[in-house]
């Protein structure tokens, strides 16, 4: 090797060309990836979710008339995921936010439709919280794992279902 | 030179651990770039060990250090991503591994020139 071009460059400059090479090939490659993940990168996603009659004698199919809305939430791993369920029913039920682990989240309760109204409870890592009728709750929690995750209703089982789709 | 190279096998394993530890345990995205780049790193250690074509080994290692740490800079800048204490950890070690090797290098040039 010694006898190749290579060789017969002095150390310094071999290692000022590697160090050019390595540092303009590096910059172009970090500007292409951060632009590509520029619109990837974790952020806050806040969502709102209802619990949704449908209309239907529950006791003529056998089944829960409520439903979750919208029932699928969408996210990248990594974001920052908020949720404001609101209780728009008319009639007087309670519902639980359920997940499959290894989800937990942070929650509280407020005791009003509007969240501007007392707060019921605070509850923080937990992966089920209930909320009485009328409550409304913020819901939150970071998207660690990617993958389809439930969220459900205990109570109203099997309809009121959604599923957290986190695209890893 | 023995004492150099064995510096610079300890910083290429220790990165390659730091990243892999990153990549599994990065709650973001494209963790997965992170276990290439440290299996790129105990694969270079194994290489550095043996003194294989030390002359080319020791200086592709040193470009490699020098490229992932700018692109790593680049897209911190970009982003803002990559920006924790794991990531800090990882790229100090790569810049004294970078050190390191000049210092490895021009030791192997010099002492092949004597020789």
């Amino acid at each position: 090797m010694t006898g190749s071009g290579f060789g017969k460059l002095s150390t310094s400059k071999l290692l000022i060309a590697a160090a050019i090479v390595a540092i303009v090939s590096g910059a172009a490659v970090g500007l292409g990836v951060g632009y590509v993940i520029h619109y990837d990168a974790p952020t806050t996603r806040t969502f709102y979710l209802f619990d949704r009659s449908l209309p239907f004698n529950e006791t003529v199919f056998k089944i829960p008339h409520d439903t979750w809305v919208p029932d699928t939430i969408t996210v990248n791993k990594g974001d920052h995921v908020v949720i404001h369920f609101l209780d728009t029913e008319s009639t007087p039920e309670g519902h639980t936010y359920n997940m499959d682990p290894p989800y937990t989240f942070d929650a509280v309760v407020y005791n009003n439709v509007t969240q501007g109204g007392s707060v019921a409870g605070t509850f923080s890592n937990v992966n089920r919280v209930i909320f009485g009728q009328s409550q409304t709750a913020t819901i939150t929690f970071t998207a660690s794992w990617a993958g389809t995750f439930r969220y459900y209703c205990e109570i109203h089982q099997p309809t009121m279902t959604g599923y957290l789709v986190v695209i890893g | 030179m023995k004492s150099l190279r064995w510096i610079a096998v300890g910083l290429l394993l220790l990165t390659g651990i730091i990243d892999f530890y990153y990549g599994n345990s990065n709650a973001g995205f494209y963790e997965n770039l992170w276990y290439v780049t440290g299996g790129i790193y105990v694969f270079a250690a194994l290489v550095i060990a043996a003194n294989i074509e030390p002359k080319f080994s020791q200086l592709a290692v040193f470009a490699y250090t020098l490229f992932l740490w700018t692109v790593w800079a680049t897209v911190a800048l970009q982003t803002g991503t990559g920006l924790d204490a794991v990531a800090y950890a990882d790229k100090a070690s790569e810049a004294i591994l970078a050190a390191n090797m000049v210092l490895l290098f021009r030791s192997t040039r010099a002492s092949v020139k004597l020789c």
